[in-house]
């Protein structure tokens, strides 16, 4: 074997430039391989760290206006969602709901404490609007089913308004402010999302509804709920159907306008995006593969030209007592040296590459609220899986030029 | 040593040549022999059956007692490794390869280690005469060094016979005398059994049975008693 190997780097010393060019082509090949697959996580991840204390199995249903005439009532009627749907929904969807609530947002208005005030609105919600929207509470608590049981008159606001209301450092949590006449008090923190306009002001659904009676006579009431059993599109699909059958049929819609009520699935869109995930991975191995290839191509293509100059020697070799196994062995070790020695060259650089990609990524996306792209790296079975392509690519290579080279007569030898 | 019976060979590349029309000949252990002919006789054709360098079509040859007949490549391989030792008109060495590592090569081939392999061919450089040659590259050596080497990887193996084609004929007169002395020299010290396939007569007067060929067949086979005739008039 040490003399195999010794043949070998004596075979690529003569042919520096020739090595060193099909080599490049491989290093190419697994460097463009690498820095694709570390893009493609790099996205992935980014999605993931921007989705961070979301979750995914959350339903909201929102009612709308009829686009279809219904058992004799005109389209373009407003349909309106009561607790009543709600208690509904709870009842007889209980395999597939979590938990379940209201959403009712007021109208905007004036929020002081003391001599400071701003502009806000009351967003009425269920302790799962934190997971829905995503609400990152930076000090105190959201609302809990406690503050929905109690009818508690509690607030959690944004960040922004802590600098507005409580500019001389006061402690907002356990204070109170004021919105139309009546006083809430603060419990949370949540981190401002807008850097303009107002922000909403998250206080429980059912003391909201407690205070304002006729809220929804008017204004819309959101369904939100947590699902579970759902694992496939099919599934939702079907359990978002049902619904619409059966708000259909409460408050007399087609069950198939599309337009009376909406679905905002955010299990759906993970499931839509793990779909295109694993498009964009597979296109990214496909791209990076053929890639790969056009270097494999490459050191076919010079093995084929190497066995062409050396047919003498192979002559010679056999002449004197070289086997055809042998022959073959000593091109194949030859191809599999220059895929697998150039191939991790590139596949060195292409994890530097990403590594300080990582490292300048992690550095600008401390503190920042929206991540796309972030930690583009490729994991050990993903450099385990290209070397072992490298190396069945390099043998592959190999092959053809190796199974010619065993096919030279020893005789040709004899007429060099 | 070698016993060939109505040894027949055709080349069926485009229209069939029909080179060898039945061979019979004998060459016993320990002969010095040279095979002459004129160009398209089949000398070169019968040497590389010999050498087991290509098949024969039809009639039987024996070496050293195994019958040489549809042998795998392998079989060739290791018979050629173990029985043969062959010297080539134009060296046949291997470019890269420094003339330790060349004499050296057919020892790979049969498994013996890289220490023992440079030390056994340090040995044979010496007996040639190239002890401080060894690190040289052929292209930085003469004709006859070169042969010299050629010479020392034929013998390296032990082999049973030395076959060699036209070994002097790339080299001059002067060098051709002493490649031919080399080769006398292991047919008397050694007793090596050595065919040469040669179209001088001066270097077929070297050896002690020269066998013609005429259009495929043997012609004449003439004992020879004039050993020196060549070397005396090239000498002139």
């Amino acid at each position: 074997m040490f003399d195999t190997i010794l043949e070998i780097l004596g075979t690529l010393k003569r042919n520096k430039m020739r090595t060193a060019l099909t080599g490049f082509a491989v290093s190419w090949g697994i460097f463009i391989l690498i820095v694709l697959l570390g893009a493609g996580n790099g996205l992935m991840n980014g999605f993931t760290k921007s989705s961070e204390g979301s979750s995914f199995n959350m339903v909201r249903v929102s009612s709308g206006w009829t686009s279809m005439e219904y058992d004799g009532l005109k389209e373009g009627r407003l349909i309106l969602f009561y607790e009543r749907d709600i208690q509904y929904i709870k009842e007889h969807y209980s395999n597939f709901v979590e938990e379940i609530g209201g959403e009712v947002s007021g109208g905007s208005g004036t929020t002081s404490h003391g001599q400071y005030y701003t502009n806000t609105y009351l967003q009425g919600v269920s302790p799962i609007a934190q997971q829905l929207y995503g609400v990152k509470i930076t000090k105190g608590r959201f609302l809990n089913t406690t503050d929905i049981k109690e009818h508690r008159k509690v607030a959690v606001i944004s960040s922004d308004m802590v600098d507005v209301l409580f500019p001389n450092g006061e402690e907002p949590l356990g204070s109170f402010i004021q919105f139309d006449k009546l006083m809430w008090q603060v419990v949370g923190i949540y981190k401002s999302e807008r850097s303009n306009g107002s922000e909403a002001t998250y206080v429980p659904f059912e003391t909201y509804l407690a205070i304002y009676p006729n809220a929804l006579q008017n204004r819309r009431l959101r369904i939100t709920m947590s699902i579970k059993n759902l694992d496939t599109e099919e599934a939702n699909d079907e359990f978002e159907a049902n619904i619409r059958r059966d708000m259909g049929r409460i408050h007399r819609f087609d069950k198939t306008d599309m337009n009376a009520m909406w679905f905002y699935n955010r299990f759906k869109q993970y499931l839509s995006m793990l779909n295109g995930s694993d498009i964009l991975s597979n296109a990214i191995w496909v791209i990076g593969i053929l890639t790969l290839l056009g270097g494999i191509v490459g050191v076919s293509n010079i093995m084929l030209i190497t066995v062409k100059e050396r047919t003498k020697e192979f002559g010679i070799r056999k002449a004197l007592g070289a086997k055809p196994h042998q022959i073959l062995s000593l091109i194949i070790f030859e191809s599999i040296t220059i895929t697998t020695l150039f191939g991790y060259i590139g596949m060195f650089c292409g994890i530097g590459l990403t590594e300080i990609a990582a490292a300048v990524l992690e550095q600008q996306n401390a503190g920042a609220d929206h991540v796309s792209f972030a930690d583009p790296t490729v994991e050990i079975s993903t450099a385990i899986a290209a070397t072992i392509t490298l190396i069945v690519a390099g043998t592959l290579a190999g092959f053809i030029p190796a199974h010619k080279a065993t096919k030279v007569k020893p005789i040709e030898a004899m007429r060099g | 040593m070698i016993h060939l019976t109505n040894v027949h060979k055709t080349y069926n590349n485009g229209a069939p040549l029909h080179v060898l029309k039945g061979i019979d000949l004998d060459i016993e252990k320990g002969e010095f022999v040279s095979i002459m002919g004129a160009s398209g006789s089949g000398k070169s054709t019968l040497l590389n059956i010999l050498g087991i360098l290509d098949n024969y079509d039809k009639g039987k040859y024996y070496l050293a007692g195994n019958l040489v007949k549809n042998l795998t490549e392998s079989q060739s391989a290791e018979y050629r490794n173990k029985l043969i030792g062959f010297i080539f008109q134009s060296f046949n060495l291997i470019s890269f390869k420094n003339a330790v590592e060349n004499v050296a090569l057919p020892l790979f081939y049969q498994g013996v280690s890289r220490k023992q392999r440079n030390i056994m061919a340090m040995e044979y450089l010496d007996k040639l005469g190239l002890k401080d040659w060894a690190n040289h590259m052929p292209s930085e050596m003469s004709g006859g060094q070169k042969q010299r080497v050629a010479i020392a990887r034929a013998l390296i193996t032990k082999p049973q016979i030395i076959l060699a084609d036209e070994p002097t004929g790339a080299l001059d007169s002067k060098t051709s005398v002493e490649v031919m002395d080399i080769l006398k020299t292991l047919h008397s010290d050694e007793k090596l059994t050595i065919a040469v396939v040669t179209h001088e007569s001066g270097v077929a007067n070297e050896t002690d049975k020269i066998i013609h060929i005429k259009d495929g067949m043997i012609g004449q086979i003439t004992e020879n008693y004039n050993h020196d005739f060549w070397k005396a008039s090239s000498s002139k």
